[in-house]
Formats: structure tokens, C-alpha cells, sequence
């Protein structure tokens, strides 16, 4: 009966909230995620992202490249997705990503992996149930290589707002 | 490859064609829908269903799903490539991106490209640009700026190639 699975199941909960957070901690995210060409090409014509190295092999391999380039914005959205149920996925809105650095080209069949390191936490003036995190995060390929790195702040909901303990 | 290489791409917009201070209006916008919001979101594996489930949307103060910052972004700077970055060797990073407004489905975006800074690279056949990406919407409101660095050929090298 419906009723039955309904009152006997038990949420298993996503994300966490402002005090899962400390300085230092280190997040190795999961899944990873091997890119194919399918991936890449899609992303570069939806969002019209128009330089021949992203969408023609011949060009590509004319320029030094052995395969068509992965369009780096796709390697930055890859990377970040995979933080997401670390760092952000409940605890509120995007505030920043500065200071990101290409490292080096990524090609089909290549695998990125994503970690982060919480570089900052404080509490919100403006707004008391929430505190703002910052995180380095950084996407490695197979070989271990970065191929990525920015810096990422989310504001961040307390679980606790009135800094009572649990 | 048989065709020149040159003949790929446009003629204007070679690292000699920058300056700082130009300010370029790109020609196309395109509307967001969930082809370009929950296929991206979903691609990248970002977790956070306010992009992708409309049901519990509703009951938050939006009323719907909203459009994920990283792909409004991308998209803003995908309307600015052909301009900016059709040359380009390669990007090199990205910093001071900020999103000022949430992004629904139906929204039309628009990008505009500011020269920020134009260098010398380490390699005589291609100099550095950092461009401001300007993002707004059909309401003409700023929803995103950023700026990104790339590495562009230099006419005097590739022009002819």
C-alpha cells in the first residue's frame, strides 16, 4: 500500500549547511568524470561559443592540439557540478569565482576530478540565518595534473542562526 | 588542412584590433530555456535541483526553477566569443565573476565586451587580452560581469596563415 512505503521511509538528506564547514578542511568530491567529445561540442554550439579549436578536429590538430580542445568553460561547469553537493546544493545562493587559472588544455576521453579546500567562513552582517564560505577548488585530470583552479564563495544557511548548540 | 586557417575565422578581430577602453555590443542574444539550463546543469552533474525540479520550485519565493549561474555565464561569454575570442590560442583564466540577478527560463540574454587590458605574451606570434563581459537581459537589467584573460594571434602571423 501507498501509505505504507510513505510512512515508513526515512529521508536520506542531501548538502550541507554553514557549520559542516571549517577552515582547512579538505573535500575530495565525488563521481568524477570522464568528458567525450559529444559533451564538449554540445556545450560549445548551445552556448554559440564560436573559435574552430572547440568544434573542428582538423583546425585543432593545425594548431598543435592532438583532438578538438574541451571548451574550458565546460571544464570549469564540470568541475564546479561536482562540488555542488559538498558546498552548495542546500545552503543558498552563488556570491563569486575569482582568480581562476587555466592550466592546461583538456581533450576527449580525459577524466577530471574535483577537490576543495575551505579557505574562509564568516557570518553574514546582513543577514543573520546565513554565514558566506569561500573554497579552492581544484580539477585534476587522470594523470593527477591540475588542469583548473579558481575560488568559489556561496552564501551559506546556519543550521543553528541564533549560534545556539545543538 | 587544405583551407587556410585564416579563412576559418574572422579578420577583425586579431590581437592588433583591441584597445583599451573598446566597448563592443555583440550582434546576438538567445533566450534560455531548459535546453540550455537543465542539459547543462545536468551534464555537469551540479546536484542542486532549484535548476531542475519545477515542483519544488513552486513552493520557494521564485516560483520556478532558476537558471544556473554557471551556464547564464557561459552563455554570456559564449555570445561574446566569435567577437572576442574566434582567435584565440587559447583562454588562459577567468576572475571577478559576479551574478547580479537570478535568471529564469524565457529570459532573453544579451553580451556586451569592454577591453580591460592588452600585453605583450611570452610568445612573439600572439599577445594577451583581458576582457569585462557585460551580461544583461531582455529588461535591459545587468544579471552578470566577468572578466577573462585570453591569448590572441597576432595578425602579423597568423593573418596569412
Amino acid at each position: 500500500m501507498a501509505d505504507d512505503f510513505r510512512s515508513k521511509a526515512v529521508l536520506w538528506p542531501k548538502g550541507h549547511l554553514y557549520e559542516d564547514f571549517s577552515v582547512g578542511q579538505v573535500m575530495n568530491h565525488h563521481w568524477g568524470r570522464t568528458i567525450l567529445e559529444s559533451d564538449t561540442v554540445l556545450f560549445t554550439t548551445l552556448t554559440l561559443s564560436f573559435n574552430p579549436i572547440y568544434s573542428n578536429r582538423a583546425f585543432a590538430k593545425a594548431h598543435g592540439h592532438p583532438d578538438i580542445v574541451v571548451n574550458p568553460l565546460f571544464v570549469f561547469n564540470t568541475v564546479l557540478g561536482l562540488s555542488v553537493e559538498d558546498c552548495s546544493e542546500i545552503g543558498g545562493p552563488f556570491v563569486g569565482v575569482g582568480k581562476l587559472t587555466y592550466h592546461e588544455p583538456v581533450y576527449p576521453g580525459d577524466t577530471i576530478t574535483s577537490r576543495s579546500t575551505t579557505v574562509a567562513c564568516r557570518l553574514s552582517q546582513s543577514n543573520p540565518s546565513s554565514g558566506i564560505v569561500t573554497w579552492h577548488t581544484e580539477g585534476l585530470n587522470q594523470d593527477g595534473r591540475r588542469v583548473i583552479d579558481f575560488e568559489r564563495s556561496n552564501l551559506v544557511r546556519r543550521r543553528h542562526p541564533e549560534g545556539r548548540s545543538a | 588542412m587544405t583551407t587556410k586557417l585564416s579563412a576559418l575565422t574572422g579578420r577583425n578581430n586579431y590581437f592588433e584590433d583591441f584597445s583599451v577602453g573598446l566597448v563592443i555590443r555583440h550582434a546576438r542574444g538567445k533566450t534560455m530555456e531548459p535546453l540550455e539550463n537543465v542539459l547543462i546543469t545536468n551534464l555537469v552533474m551540479n546536484t542542486a535541483q532549484g535548476h531542475f525540479n519545477e515542483d519544488a520550485m513552486k513552493a520557494s519565493a521564485f516560483k520556478q526553477r532558476i537558471s544556473y549561474g554557471g551556464v547564464n555565464f557561459s552563455l554570456i561569454m559564449g555570445l561574446a566569443s566569435q567577437d572576442t575570442c574566434e582567435n584565440a590560442l587559447a583562454e588562459l583564466g577567468l576572475d571577478n565573476i559576479r551574478l547580479m540577478q537570478p535568471v529564469f527560463h524565457g529570459d532573453t540574454l544579451y553580451a556586451y565586451s569592454e577591453v580591460l587590458e592588452v600585453k605583450d605574451a611570452d610568445r612573439e606570434d600572439a599577445g594577451e587580452v583581458t576582457f569585462r563581459h557585460y551580461g544583461v537581459n531582455q529588461r535591459d537589467e545587468q544579471i552578470f560581469q566577468g572578466d577573462r584573460r585570453v591569448l590572441l594571434k597576432r595578425r602579423s602571423h597568423w593573418g596569412d596563415r
